[in-house]
């Protein structure tokens, strides 16, 4: 009766005739930011929120979702949706960046990937304790017979009517590695927007730099948490809400949340840009 | 009672809620602007009805979109009108009295160009996808407006970047009291992001109706008004922003009662329990 449950007919493959068409927007808004703020800078800052925002959304895929199903032991993966997950693992990046923010960039994104990393790991860890230890069921994926990284069977701990349950080991290092990804990416549009607001606003509002800082933070903050909620969003869209990690036949979907990730993020990197560029 | 949860049966079409939503809002922006001609920002609790129109527009949307099974989840759908939302309005708060149509054009190119991603290159194919994410994203842009224009009085950029601080007496510009640079817009942007997911995510299922939910949504609009009005009291006089908590308060509490009572309409049966039971019945 209701479709609320019902998973869109998405296919595997890609429509090469839309990809063309997100790369040209992806071209011309590239080209268009460089015409208009007329800045190696302002083009090397979208280059970067681009990059990031590809991370975020290649990193998603990573991540185990399980939502309502898992939540029931149903279906292997983190028992709630991929917004709220990818928003908890890339914020936690995005602290741990900021507060490296002036170690220089490669620091900065290395120490947001490691928060990010260290979120998702605490998160599966409890997770499993909770399955395993409140609701009493061992973990076991239901998508492949071996796991690839430890070998183990899979097949005797899958109780019968269900996909797998639990979080089995590759789902517990895909969540870590998509956490790394999404924290670094997060950091890397936070880093590139805040040196962009750090030398055009003293300027623009004809104050002294120090005193521009906190408006600088908290615009390049608040566009990046808006910036990795649409890539995270996007990315959730092309696994249709759940997977099992990168054993997931739905992993190989990625090269499409990929190219329109890139799209998404110039064209809000653009705007995001152009507030202190014109 | 077998209503189908994709059909919307009776009720106002969406069209019209699209249309009402859209014009409140942005009058209720532009009467917040009003305020410029008092001396203090007296209109400014219309800036937190103006969200509230919007968000009351924006529930209906996501029942619009959800209701063809996007697979993600309902809040999602929110923290992608947000995402989208507060990029095109900080962008728009540049053009002075022009921001909310400026708002309203940029959010919808952008939303236009995501909803194209998610349909085409990611292949969900869900006939009002596009649609669905321009009018989101133009919610996200209005709601954070709004909440902006409540917490400053104004909707200008230089408004939003700059504050004045008094230290014995004498005025002094400071630009750690606004709302940016205190970041006040990130709990805007949650305390909306929170509004527009919920009344659909609580209200769904077979004995879905369209009064109870948008009531909902109100409440929900007016509930998050009352923290962005106290926030409000750290930029702009204590007299509006006391005038804004008392909107949001009466607000609330009618929207609230009108709630309870169409949730009662609904039922099969209801029961006045106590939220937890002395002994444990065995």
């Amino acid at each position: 009766m209701s479709a609320l449950g019902a998973k869109p007919a998405a296919a595997g493959g890609m429509d090469p005739m839309a990809s063309a068409i997100g790369v040209v927007i992806l071209l011309v808004v590239i080209a268009a930011t460089y015409m208009l703020a007329g800045t190696g800078m302002a083009l090397m800052a979208l280059i970067g929120v681009i990059v990031g925002g590809v991370l975020v959304g290649f990193g998603v895929h990573f991540v185990p979702v399980g939502g309502a199903p898992a939540a029931m032991g149903q279906a292997p993966g983190i028992a709630t949706g991929v917004a709220m997950l990818a928003a908890g693992a890339g914020l936690a990046g995005l602290f741990g960046g900021a507060w490296a923010a002036g170690q220089g960039l490669v620091i900065a994104v290395i120490t947001g990937g490691i928060g990010g990393g260290l979120m998702m790991a605490i998160t599966c860890m409890f997770v499993n304790f909770i399955y395993v230890f409140g609701m009493g069921i061992p973990s076991a994926s239901g998508k492949v017979a071996k796991d690839p990284i430890t070998g183990d069977t899979q097949a005797e701990f899958k109780s019968q009517g269900t996909e797998g349950h639990g979080l089995p080991f590759i789902s517990y290092v895909g969540g870590v590695i998509g956490g790394t990804l999404g924290g670094a990416g997060g950091t890397l549009i936070y880093i590139m927007l805040l040196d962009i607001y750090q030398a055009e606003l003293p300027a623009m509002m004809d104050a002294l730099p120090a005193q521009i800082l906190p408006i600088a933070v908290s615009l390049a903050g608040i566009f990046a948490i808006g910036m990795f909620l649409v890539n995270a969003v996007l990315a959730a869209y092309n696994i249709t809400g759940t997977i099992e990690g990168p054993h997931d036949p739905k992993f190989k979907r990625f090269p499409r949340a990929i190219v329109a990730s890139a799209v998404a993020s110039a064209v809000c990197g653009m705007v995001a840009i152009m507030i202190v560029a014109i | 009672m077998s209503v189908k949860v994709e059909v919307i049966e009776g009720g106002v079409p969406h069209n019209t809620i699209l249309a009402a939503g859209l014009v409140a809002s942005l009058v209720c922006i532009y009467l917040s602007y009003a305020s410029t001609f008092l001396g203090a920002p007296w209109m400014a609790f219309f800036g937190g009805l103006a969200a509230v129109a919007a968000l009351v527009w924006g529930s209906h949307t996501i029942k619009h979109l959800c209701s063809y099974g996007i697979g993600t989840g309902v809040p999602s759908a929110g923290m992608m009108a947000f995402g989208s939302g507060v990029i095109a309005m900080l962008f728009a708060t540049k053009f002075g009295i022009m921001a909310p149509i400026v708002a309203v054009v940029l959010a919808a190119v952008i939303g236009a160009i995501l909803g194209f991603v998610a349909n085409n290159i990611l292949n969900m194919r869900i006939p009002v996808m596009i649609m669905s994410l321009v009018e989101m994203a133009i919610i996200g842009a209005l709601v954070l407006m709004g909440f902006s224009a409540q917490i400053a009085g104004t909707f200008e950029l230089m408004g939003l970047l700059s504050g004045s601080i008094s230290i014995l007496g004498l005025s002094l510009p400071s630009y750690q009291v606004s709302l940016i640079g205190g970041c006040l817009i990130a709990t805007a942007f949650m305390l909306g992001g929170i509004a527009i997911q919920h009344p659909f995510n609580a209200c769904l299922g077979p004995s879905w109706t369209q009064d109870r939910m948008l009531y909902l949504a109100a409440e929900c609009g007016f509930l998050s008004m009352i923290p962005v009005a106290v926030m409000s009291m750290a930029i702009i006089p204590m007299g509006p922003a006391l005038l804004s908590l008392i909107v949001a308060l009466i607000g609330w509490y009618y929207t609230y009662a009108k709630y309870i009572e169409l949730s009662k309409r609904d039922a099969y049966d209801w029961l006045d329990s106590k939220p937890i039971p002395e002994l444990e019945g065995h």
